[in-house]
Protein backbone atom coordinates (compact mmCIF):
# COMPACT_ATOMS: atom_id res chain seq x y z
CA UNK A 1 0.00 0.00 0.00
CA UNK A 2 1.64 3.81 -0.70
CA UNK A 3 1.99 5.79 2.32
CA UNK A 4 -0.90 8.66 3.16
CA UNK A 5 0.73 9.73 5.37
CA UNK A 6 4.42 9.69 5.60
CA UNK A 7 6.74 10.81 8.42
CA UNK A 8 10.38 10.89 7.97
CA UNK A 9 12.78 12.27 11.01
CA UNK A 10 10.61 14.51 12.78
CA UNK A 11 10.94 16.11 15.62
CA UNK A 12 9.18 18.68 17.74
CA UNK A 13 8.49 20.30 20.74
CA UNK A 14 7.29 23.06 23.31
CA UNK A 15 9.41 26.11 24.31
CA UNK A 16 12.65 24.27 22.76
CA UNK A 17 12.49 21.17 24.71
CA UNK A 18 12.12 18.33 22.00
CA UNK A 19 9.22 16.13 23.02
CA UNK A 20 9.92 13.94 19.77
CA UNK A 21 13.27 12.87 18.58
CA UNK A 22 13.72 11.50 15.09
CA UNK A 23 10.25 9.76 14.61
CA UNK A 24 9.05 8.37 11.46
CA UNK A 25 6.25 6.12 10.74
CA UNK A 26 3.55 5.64 7.73
CA UNK A 27 -0.12 5.58 7.68
CA UNK A 28 -1.33 4.08 4.34
CA UNK A 29 -5.05 4.97 2.87
CA UNK A 30 -7.41 3.12 5.05
CA UNK A 31 -5.08 1.50 7.13
CA UNK A 32 -5.62 2.30 11.15
CA UNK A 33 -2.48 2.33 12.88
CA UNK A 34 -2.58 2.17 17.01
CA UNK A 35 0.50 4.77 18.57
CA UNK A 36 1.11 3.24 21.91
CA UNK A 37 3.37 4.52 24.71
CA UNK A 38 3.38 6.23 28.07
CA UNK A 39 2.55 9.39 29.53
CA UNK A 40 4.61 11.94 27.86
CA UNK A 41 6.13 9.78 25.36
CA UNK A 42 5.54 12.34 22.10
CA UNK A 43 2.06 10.90 21.15
CA UNK A 44 0.04 14.00 21.01
CA UNK A 45 2.90 15.83 20.43
CA UNK A 46 3.11 13.68 16.93
CA UNK A 47 -0.54 14.35 16.03
CA UNK A 48 -0.39 17.87 17.07
CA UNK A 49 3.12 18.63 14.72
CA UNK A 50 1.04 16.22 11.80
CA UNK A 51 -1.55 19.03 11.67
CA UNK A 52 0.88 21.44 12.62
CA UNK A 53 -0.27 22.66 15.72
CA UNK A 54 3.66 22.70 17.05
CA UNK A 55 6.26 23.36 14.98
CA UNK A 56 8.22 20.30 13.71
CA UNK A 57 11.83 19.48 12.04
CA UNK A 58 11.84 16.75 10.09
CA UNK A 59 9.39 15.65 6.71
CA UNK A 60 5.96 15.03 7.19
CA UNK A 61 4.23 14.20 3.55
CA UNK A 62 0.59 13.80 3.38
CA UNK A 63 -0.84 12.23 -0.29
CA UNK A 64 2.71 12.86 -1.74
CA UNK A 65 2.70 16.50 -1.18
CA UNK A 66 4.94 17.77 1.86
CA UNK A 67 2.89 19.65 4.48
CA UNK A 68 5.89 21.71 5.74
CA UNK A 69 5.16 25.50 5.82
CA UNK A 70 1.39 24.63 5.23
CA UNK A 71 -0.79 26.00 8.16
CA UNK A 72 -3.16 24.46 10.47
CA UNK A 73 -6.34 24.80 8.24
CA UNK A 74 -5.08 24.11 5.17
CA UNK A 75 -3.56 20.62 6.40
CA UNK A 76 -7.42 20.14 7.41
CA UNK A 77 -8.38 21.23 3.84
CA UNK A 78 -6.37 18.72 2.42
CA UNK A 79 -7.87 15.51 4.29
CA UNK A 80 -6.84 15.49 7.67
CA UNK A 81 -9.24 15.40 10.64
CA UNK A 82 -8.34 16.02 14.13
CA UNK A 83 -10.20 14.72 17.48
CA UNK A 84 -8.30 16.46 20.35
CA UNK A 85 -7.69 15.06 23.69
CA UNK A 86 -10.18 16.34 26.10
CA UNK A 87 -12.79 17.10 23.28
CA UNK A 88 -12.35 20.60 23.15
CA UNK A 89 -16.04 21.44 21.58
CA UNK A 90 -17.07 24.84 21.54
CA UNK A 91 -19.09 24.79 24.97
CA UNK A 92 -21.26 27.69 24.00
CA UNK A 93 -22.00 26.74 20.54
CA UNK A 94 -25.12 24.49 19.54
CA UNK A 95 -24.09 20.59 19.07
CA UNK A 96 -25.17 21.55 15.17
CA UNK A 97 -23.23 24.37 14.97
CA UNK A 98 -20.09 22.50 16.49
CA UNK A 99 -20.75 20.14 13.46
CA UNK A 100 -21.65 22.95 10.79
CA UNK A 101 -18.11 24.85 11.41
CA UNK A 102 -16.35 22.28 10.82
CA UNK A 103 -17.73 21.44 7.29
CA UNK A 104 -15.89 22.57 4.55
CA UNK A 105 -18.79 21.95 1.85
CA UNK A 106 -21.19 23.80 0.28
CA UNK A 107 -23.97 24.44 2.82
CA UNK A 108 -26.80 21.62 0.99
CA UNK A 109 -23.54 19.24 1.63
CA UNK A 110 -22.78 20.20 4.71
CA UNK A 111 -26.12 19.51 5.85
CA UNK A 112 -26.18 16.14 4.73
CA UNK A 113 -22.84 15.84 6.52
CA UNK A 114 -24.61 16.44 9.49
CA UNK A 115 -26.87 14.19 9.03
CA UNK A 116 -24.30 11.48 8.24
CA UNK A 117 -22.85 12.52 11.70
CA UNK A 118 -26.44 12.12 13.61
CA UNK A 119 -26.75 8.86 11.86
CA UNK A 120 -24.05 7.42 13.45
CA UNK A 121 -24.67 9.62 17.11
CA UNK A 122 -28.46 9.56 16.91
CA UNK A 123 -27.73 11.06 20.94
CA UNK A 124 -26.38 14.18 19.34
CA UNK A 125 -29.47 14.44 16.73
CA UNK A 126 -31.85 14.60 19.94
CA UNK A 127 -29.57 17.14 21.16
CA UNK A 128 -28.75 19.16 18.05
CA UNK A 129 -29.88 22.25 19.84
CA UNK A 130 -28.54 21.97 22.93
CA UNK A 131 -24.83 24.15 23.75
CA UNK A 132 -22.38 21.73 23.32
CA UNK A 133 -21.25 22.43 27.05
CA UNK A 134 -24.18 20.82 28.62
CA UNK A 135 -23.68 17.71 26.58
CA UNK A 136 -21.98 14.82 28.75
CA UNK A 137 -18.22 13.77 28.53
CA UNK A 138 -18.99 10.71 26.09
CA UNK A 139 -21.70 12.79 24.23
CA UNK A 140 -19.15 15.51 23.49
CA UNK A 141 -16.08 12.57 22.70
CA UNK A 142 -18.73 11.71 20.00
CA UNK A 143 -19.47 15.57 18.98
CA UNK A 144 -15.78 15.74 19.03
CA UNK A 145 -15.42 12.92 16.07
CA UNK A 146 -18.49 13.53 14.58
CA UNK A 147 -16.94 17.15 13.93
CA UNK A 148 -13.94 15.91 12.27
CA UNK A 149 -15.80 13.79 10.49
CA UNK A 150 -17.29 17.02 8.74
CA UNK A 151 -14.38 17.95 6.98
CA UNK A 152 -14.56 14.80 5.35
CA UNK A 153 -10.97 13.73 6.05
CA UNK A 154 -9.05 11.10 4.37
CA UNK A 155 -6.80 10.24 7.64
CA UNK A 156 -8.39 10.76 11.29
CA UNK A 157 -5.91 11.96 14.10
CA UNK A 158 -7.40 10.41 17.54
CA UNK A 159 -5.77 11.47 20.84
CA UNK A 160 -6.82 9.32 23.78
CA UNK A 161 -10.51 9.10 22.79
CA UNK A 162 -11.64 6.67 25.49
CA UNK A 163 -10.01 9.59 28.47
CA UNK A 164 -12.36 10.09 31.12
CA UNK A 165 -15.11 7.87 29.58
CA UNK A 166 -16.94 5.32 31.32
CA UNK A 167 -15.90 1.63 30.00
CA UNK A 168 -19.62 1.53 28.00
CA UNK A 169 -19.14 4.97 26.69
CA UNK A 170 -15.38 4.15 25.61
CA UNK A 171 -16.97 0.89 23.72
CA UNK A 172 -19.47 3.12 21.91
CA UNK A 173 -17.08 5.46 20.69
CA UNK A 174 -14.38 2.61 19.75
CA UNK A 175 -17.39 0.87 17.90
CA UNK A 176 -17.96 4.29 15.88
CA UNK A 177 -14.32 4.54 15.16
CA UNK A 178 -14.31 1.01 14.01
CA UNK A 179 -17.21 1.83 11.58
CA UNK A 180 -15.30 4.98 10.47
CA UNK A 181 -12.26 3.10 9.73
CA UNK A 182 -14.38 0.30 7.97
CA UNK A 183 -15.56 3.13 5.86
CA UNK A 184 -12.59 3.69 4.58
CA UNK A 185 -10.93 6.59 6.71
CA UNK A 186 -7.02 6.31 7.70
CA UNK A 187 -6.68 6.45 11.26
CA UNK A 188 -3.89 7.19 13.62
CA UNK A 189 -5.07 6.45 17.31
CA UNK A 190 -3.19 7.69 19.95
CA UNK A 191 -4.06 5.78 22.99
CA UNK A 192 -2.82 4.99 26.51
CA UNK A 193 -5.22 2.07 27.09
CA UNK A 194 -3.43 -0.35 24.93
CA UNK A 195 -6.26 -3.44 25.34
CA UNK A 196 -8.52 -1.21 23.50
CA UNK A 197 -6.07 0.32 21.06
CA UNK A 198 -5.31 -2.89 19.78
CA UNK A 199 -8.30 -4.52 19.23
CA UNK A 200 -9.24 -1.56 16.87
CA UNK A 201 -5.55 -1.55 14.87
CA UNK A 202 -3.80 -4.31 13.29
CA UNK A 203 -0.47 -2.41 13.53
CA UNK A 204 0.92 -0.07 16.19
CA UNK A 205 3.59 2.14 16.79
CA UNK A 206 5.22 2.31 20.04
CA UNK A 207 6.43 5.60 21.46
CA UNK A 208 9.23 6.04 24.48
CA UNK A 209 10.27 9.36 25.39
CA UNK A 210 10.16 10.54 21.93
CA UNK A 211 11.26 7.74 19.96
CA UNK A 212 9.70 4.84 17.80
CA UNK A 213 10.54 1.99 19.89
CA UNK A 214 8.68 -0.86 17.35
CA UNK A 215 6.43 -0.40 14.71
CA UNK A 216 4.43 -3.83 12.60
CA UNK A 217 1.52 -5.90 13.16
CA UNK A 218 0.01 -6.56 16.43
CA UNK A 219 0.29 -9.94 16.15
CA UNK A 220 4.05 -9.63 15.77
CA UNK A 221 4.17 -7.17 19.18
CA UNK A 222 5.34 -9.30 21.91
CA UNK A 223 4.16 -8.51 25.07
CA UNK A 224 7.22 -7.36 26.43
CA UNK A 225 7.40 -4.57 23.71
CA UNK A 226 4.17 -3.16 24.53
CA UNK A 227 5.14 -3.01 28.46
CA UNK A 228 8.32 -1.87 28.06
CA UNK A 229 6.71 1.53 25.96
CA UNK A 230 4.49 1.88 28.98
CA UNK A 231 6.53 0.75 32.09
CA UNK A 232 10.50 1.63 30.42
CA UNK B 1 -44.22 61.20 31.51
CA UNK B 2 -40.52 62.46 32.74
CA UNK B 3 -39.55 58.97 33.25
CA UNK B 4 -41.33 57.72 30.20
CA UNK B 5 -38.94 61.15 28.91
CA UNK B 6 -36.27 59.64 30.63
CA UNK B 7 -36.77 56.31 29.22
CA UNK B 8 -36.49 57.32 25.30
CA UNK B 9 -33.61 59.37 26.22
CA UNK B 10 -31.57 56.67 27.93
CA UNK B 11 -32.31 54.08 25.52
CA UNK B 12 -31.31 56.25 22.64
CA UNK B 13 -27.96 56.93 24.34
CA UNK B 14 -27.70 53.15 25.28
CA UNK B 15 -28.28 52.13 21.96
CA UNK B 16 -25.11 54.15 20.42
CA UNK B 17 -23.21 53.19 23.63
CA UNK B 18 -24.34 49.58 22.75
CA UNK B 19 -22.82 49.83 19.56
CA UNK B 20 -19.23 51.00 21.22
CA UNK B 21 -19.78 48.14 23.90
CA UNK B 22 -20.76 45.56 20.85
CA UNK B 23 -16.85 46.33 18.88
CA UNK B 24 -15.41 46.08 21.61
CA UNK B 25 -16.41 42.88 22.97
CA UNK B 26 -16.07 41.39 19.69
CA UNK B 27 -12.47 42.29 19.29
CA UNK B 28 -12.05 40.81 22.66
CA UNK B 29 -13.53 38.06 22.70
CA UNK B 30 -11.77 36.67 19.22
CA UNK B 31 -8.15 38.21 20.09
CA UNK B 32 -7.94 37.78 24.00
CA UNK B 33 -6.68 41.69 23.59
CA UNK B 34 -8.29 45.01 24.73
CA UNK B 35 -8.86 47.18 22.09
CA UNK B 36 -8.13 50.79 23.85
CA UNK B 37 -8.46 52.57 20.36
CA UNK B 38 -12.51 51.58 20.01
CA UNK B 39 -13.38 54.73 21.85
CA UNK B 40 -11.17 56.41 18.98
CA UNK B 41 -12.59 54.75 16.85
CA UNK B 42 -16.25 55.88 17.73
CA UNK B 43 -14.82 59.68 17.08
CA UNK B 44 -13.56 58.76 14.00
CA UNK B 45 -16.37 57.40 12.65
CA UNK B 46 -18.35 60.81 13.59
CA UNK B 47 -15.80 62.77 12.55
CA UNK B 48 -16.36 60.68 8.78
CA UNK B 49 -19.64 61.84 9.09
CA UNK B 50 -19.03 65.83 9.64
CA UNK B 51 -15.99 65.35 7.17
CA UNK B 52 -18.54 63.51 4.51
CA UNK B 53 -21.65 65.57 4.98
CA UNK B 54 -20.92 68.50 2.62
CA UNK B 55 -20.05 66.19 -0.28
CA UNK B 56 -23.05 64.00 0.32
CA UNK B 57 -25.55 66.66 0.70
CA UNK B 58 -28.64 64.02 1.25
CA UNK B 59 -30.06 62.87 5.05
CA UNK B 60 -27.14 61.19 7.82
CA UNK B 61 -28.90 58.01 7.11
CA UNK B 62 -27.32 57.57 3.38
CA UNK B 63 -23.96 58.37 4.79
CA UNK B 64 -24.13 55.23 7.00
CA UNK B 65 -23.07 52.60 4.73
CA UNK B 66 -20.07 55.30 3.85
CA UNK B 67 -19.20 55.52 7.12
CA UNK B 68 -19.39 51.46 8.03
CA UNK B 69 -17.59 50.85 4.85
CA UNK B 70 -14.52 53.00 5.50
CA UNK B 71 -14.54 52.54 9.19
CA UNK B 72 -14.40 48.74 8.48
CA UNK B 73 -11.42 49.33 6.05
CA UNK B 74 -9.48 51.67 9.75
CA UNK B 75 -10.59 48.36 11.18
CA UNK B 76 -8.65 46.05 8.83
CA UNK B 77 -5.45 48.03 9.23
CA UNK B 78 -5.78 48.95 12.84
CA UNK B 79 -5.36 44.62 13.21
CA UNK B 80 -2.87 44.43 10.45
CA UNK B 81 -0.28 47.19 11.85
CA UNK B 82 -1.11 47.12 15.59
CA UNK B 83 -2.60 43.62 16.02
CA UNK B 84 -1.00 40.61 13.91
CA UNK B 85 2.41 41.96 13.96
CA UNK B 86 2.39 41.76 18.35
CA UNK B 87 -0.30 38.75 18.66
CA UNK B 88 2.20 36.21 20.16
CA UNK B 89 3.73 39.09 21.86
CA UNK B 90 2.20 39.68 25.93
CA UNK B 91 -1.43 40.79 25.59
CA UNK B 92 0.03 44.16 27.55
CA UNK B 93 1.93 44.91 23.73
CA UNK B 94 -1.45 44.93 21.94
CA UNK B 95 -2.68 47.31 24.96
CA UNK B 96 0.27 49.98 24.02
CA UNK B 97 -0.18 49.16 20.43
CA UNK B 98 -3.98 50.56 20.52
CA UNK B 99 -3.50 53.09 23.16
CA UNK B 100 -1.07 54.21 20.32
CA UNK B 101 -3.02 53.81 17.40
CA UNK B 102 -5.83 55.98 19.36
CA UNK B 103 -3.42 58.71 20.27
CA UNK B 104 -2.46 58.93 16.12
CA UNK B 105 -6.27 58.88 15.67
CA UNK B 106 -6.60 61.68 18.09
CA UNK B 107 -3.98 63.79 16.70
CA UNK B 108 -4.72 63.39 12.91
CA UNK B 109 -8.42 64.62 14.51
CA UNK B 110 -7.76 67.39 15.90
CA UNK B 111 -4.82 68.26 12.79
CA UNK B 112 -7.48 67.83 10.66
CA UNK B 113 -10.39 69.41 12.14
CA UNK B 114 -9.12 71.35 15.21
CA UNK B 115 -10.58 70.56 18.32
CA UNK B 116 -13.98 72.77 18.39
CA UNK B 117 -16.96 70.27 18.61
CA UNK B 118 -18.61 69.25 15.39
CA UNK B 119 -22.13 67.78 14.64
CA UNK B 120 -22.91 65.32 11.86
CA UNK B 121 -25.98 65.90 10.16
CA UNK B 122 -29.38 64.19 11.62
CA UNK B 123 -30.10 60.31 10.10
CA UNK B 124 -33.38 61.37 8.78
CA UNK B 125 -34.13 65.02 10.61
CA UNK B 126 -34.03 67.00 13.41
CA UNK B 127 -37.56 67.62 14.09
CA UNK B 128 -39.47 66.91 17.29
CA UNK B 129 -42.63 64.20 17.03
CA UNK B 130 -45.12 65.09 20.00
CA UNK B 131 -46.76 61.96 21.40
CA UNK B 132 -49.20 62.89 24.27
CA UNK B 133 -46.76 64.94 26.63
CA UNK B 134 -44.34 63.13 24.95
CA UNK B 135 -41.47 65.13 23.15
CA UNK B 136 -39.36 62.51 20.50
CA UNK B 137 -36.67 63.69 18.80
CA UNK B 138 -36.64 62.06 15.27
CA UNK B 139 -32.80 61.41 16.11
CA UNK B 140 -33.18 59.87 19.12
CA UNK B 141 -35.16 57.19 17.32
CA UNK B 142 -33.50 57.17 14.60
CA UNK B 143 -30.65 56.00 16.49
CA UNK B 144 -32.65 53.16 18.41
CA UNK B 145 -34.13 52.20 15.21
CA UNK B 146 -30.62 51.81 13.41
CA UNK B 147 -28.78 50.35 16.60
CA UNK B 148 -30.97 47.96 16.97
CA UNK B 149 -31.11 46.86 13.41
CA UNK B 150 -27.44 46.89 13.28
CA UNK B 151 -27.24 44.75 16.22
CA UNK B 152 -29.71 42.72 15.13
CA UNK B 153 -27.63 42.76 11.50
CA UNK B 154 -24.78 41.20 13.95
CA UNK B 155 -27.26 38.68 16.40
CA UNK B 156 -28.17 36.70 12.45
CA UNK B 157 -25.11 37.10 11.10
CA UNK B 158 -23.34 35.55 14.28
CA UNK B 159 -26.04 33.32 14.82
CA UNK B 160 -26.92 31.81 11.37
CA UNK B 161 -24.05 32.20 8.77
CA UNK B 162 -21.13 29.59 8.02
CA UNK B 163 -18.99 33.18 8.71
CA UNK B 164 -20.56 34.01 12.21
CA UNK B 165 -20.19 30.16 13.21
CA UNK B 166 -16.54 30.57 12.20
CA UNK B 167 -16.27 33.81 14.11
CA UNK B 168 -17.64 32.30 17.26
CA UNK B 169 -15.29 29.20 17.08
CA UNK B 170 -12.23 31.56 16.28
CA UNK B 171 -13.65 33.64 19.84
CA UNK B 172 -13.95 30.78 21.95
CA UNK B 173 -11.15 28.35 20.82
CA UNK B 174 -8.68 29.68 18.11
CA UNK B 175 -6.62 26.58 18.32
CA UNK B 176 -9.50 24.40 17.67
CA UNK B 177 -11.15 26.25 15.05
CA UNK B 178 -7.65 26.35 13.05
CA UNK B 179 -7.84 22.59 13.36
CA UNK B 180 -11.68 22.38 12.30
CA UNK B 181 -10.37 24.21 9.13
CA UNK B 182 -11.47 27.76 9.91
CA UNK B 183 -8.98 30.50 8.53
CA UNK B 184 -8.32 31.88 12.27
CA UNK B 185 -6.17 35.38 11.03
CA UNK B 186 -9.11 35.82 8.25
CA UNK B 187 -11.77 35.50 11.11
CA UNK B 188 -9.52 38.08 12.91
CA UNK B 189 -9.62 40.32 10.68
CA UNK B 190 -13.08 40.33 9.65
CA UNK B 191 -13.82 40.66 13.54
CA UNK B 192 -11.81 43.79 13.89
CA UNK B 193 -13.54 45.06 10.91
CA UNK B 194 -16.76 44.62 12.65
CA UNK B 195 -15.68 46.05 15.60
CA UNK B 196 -14.13 49.33 14.27
CA UNK B 197 -17.55 49.46 11.79
CA UNK B 198 -19.78 49.04 15.04
CA UNK B 199 -17.93 52.07 16.10
CA UNK B 200 -17.86 54.54 13.64
CA UNK B 201 -21.88 53.56 13.20
CA UNK B 202 -21.96 54.80 17.13
CA UNK B 203 -19.63 57.79 16.28
CA UNK B 204 -22.16 58.62 13.34
CA UNK B 205 -25.36 58.13 15.31
CA UNK B 206 -24.09 60.29 18.73
CA UNK B 207 -22.38 63.15 16.64
CA UNK B 208 -25.23 64.89 16.22
CA UNK B 209 -26.95 64.73 19.27
CA UNK B 210 -23.87 65.12 21.18
CA UNK B 211 -21.29 66.51 19.16
CA UNK B 212 -18.03 65.37 18.59
CA UNK B 213 -14.36 66.50 19.60
CA UNK B 214 -11.03 64.79 18.83
CA UNK B 215 -10.80 63.75 22.39
CA UNK B 216 -14.40 62.19 23.23
CA UNK B 217 -13.12 58.49 22.34
CA UNK B 218 -11.61 58.69 25.97
CA UNK B 219 -15.04 58.74 27.51
CA UNK B 220 -16.31 56.39 25.35
CA UNK B 221 -13.71 53.21 26.03
CA UNK B 222 -14.22 53.76 29.68
CA UNK B 223 -18.24 53.73 28.77
CA UNK B 224 -17.23 50.32 27.18
CA UNK B 225 -15.22 48.92 29.35
CA UNK B 226 -17.84 49.19 32.29
CA UNK B 227 -20.68 48.33 29.86
CA UNK B 228 -18.67 44.80 29.65
CA UNK B 229 -17.68 44.42 32.76
CA UNK B 230 -21.27 45.21 34.00
CA UNK B 231 -22.65 42.91 31.30
CA UNK B 232 -19.79 40.24 32.07
CA UNK B 233 -16.57 40.44 30.40
CA UNK B 234 -16.40 38.47 27.10
CA UNK B 235 -20.57 38.32 27.52
CA UNK B 236 -22.11 39.71 23.78
CA UNK B 237 -25.50 40.02 25.37
CA UNK B 238 -23.94 41.27 28.41
CA UNK B 239 -21.96 43.90 26.65
CA UNK B 240 -25.47 45.48 24.71
CA UNK B 241 -27.48 45.25 28.20
CA UNK B 242 -24.83 46.80 30.50
CA UNK B 243 -24.83 49.57 27.73
CA UNK B 244 -28.19 50.30 28.15
CA UNK B 245 -27.85 50.37 31.86
CA UNK B 246 -25.03 52.63 32.03
CA UNK B 247 -27.04 54.95 29.93
CA UNK B 248 -30.13 54.82 31.75
CA UNK B 249 -28.11 54.80 34.97
CA UNK B 250 -26.03 57.94 33.26
CA UNK B 251 -29.78 59.88 31.95
CA UNK B 252 -31.83 58.98 35.40
CA UNK B 253 -29.08 60.38 37.64
CA UNK B 254 -28.38 63.50 35.50
CA UNK B 255 -31.75 64.64 35.41
CA UNK B 256 -32.30 64.52 39.18
CA UNK B 257 -28.80 65.93 39.94
CA UNK B 258 -25.87 66.55 37.66
CA UNK B 259 -23.80 64.85 35.05
CA UNK B 260 -20.88 64.84 37.06
CA UNK B 261 -22.86 63.22 40.30
CA UNK B 262 -24.14 60.77 37.59
CA UNK B 263 -20.64 60.24 36.27
CA UNK B 264 -19.05 59.62 39.76
CA UNK B 265 -22.25 57.59 40.69
CA UNK B 266 -21.10 55.14 37.74
CA UNK B 267 -17.77 54.65 38.61
CA UNK B 268 -18.55 53.80 42.20
CA UNK B 269 -21.17 51.52 40.69
CA UNK B 270 -18.23 49.85 38.51
CA UNK B 271 -16.37 49.56 41.59
CA UNK B 272 -19.11 47.93 43.70
CA UNK B 273 -19.81 45.81 40.73
CA UNK B 274 -15.86 44.33 40.61
CA UNK B 275 -16.02 44.30 44.67
CA UNK B 276 -19.52 42.08 44.71
CA UNK B 277 -19.96 40.92 41.59
CA UNK B 278 -17.01 40.57 39.54
CA UNK B 279 -18.46 38.21 37.12
CA UNK B 280 -20.88 40.74 35.80
CA UNK B 281 -24.63 40.30 35.52
CA UNK B 282 -24.12 37.25 32.78
CA UNK B 283 -21.05 36.33 34.29
CA UNK B 284 -22.31 32.88 34.48
CA UNK B 285 -22.76 32.42 30.76
CA UNK B 286 -18.71 33.75 30.51
CA UNK B 287 -17.49 30.62 32.92
CA UNK B 288 -19.48 28.27 30.62
CA UNK B 289 -17.25 29.75 27.33
CA UNK B 290 -14.40 28.52 29.08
Amino acid sequence: MSALLSITGVSAGYGGADALDGVSLTVAAGETVALLGANGAGKSTLLKAVLGLVPARGELRFDGADLGGLATEARVRRGIGYVPEGRRVFPGMSVRDNLEVAGLAAARDRAEDVERVFALFPDLARKSRDSAWRLSGGQQQMLSLGRALMGRPRLLLLDEPSLGLSPKLADEVFAAIRHIAAAGTAVLLAEQSAARALSAAPRAVLLRLGRVVADGPVAALSEEAVRDAFFG
Amino acid sequence: MAALQLLVNGVALGAAYALVALGFVLVLNATAAVNFAQGDLVMAGGLLGVAAAPLIPLPGIVLLPVVLALMAALGLLLAVVAYLPLRNRPPVSVFISTIAVGIILQNGAAILFGPEPRAAPPLFGDDTLRLGGLALPEQSLAIIAVAALLIGAQQWVFGRTQLGRRLRATAQDPEMARACGVPVTAMILVTFAIGAACAGAAGLLLANRYFVTPTAGGDLILKAYIAVTVGGWGSVPGAVVGALLIALFEVGVSSVLSYPVALGALYATLLAILVLRPQGLFGEAVRRRG
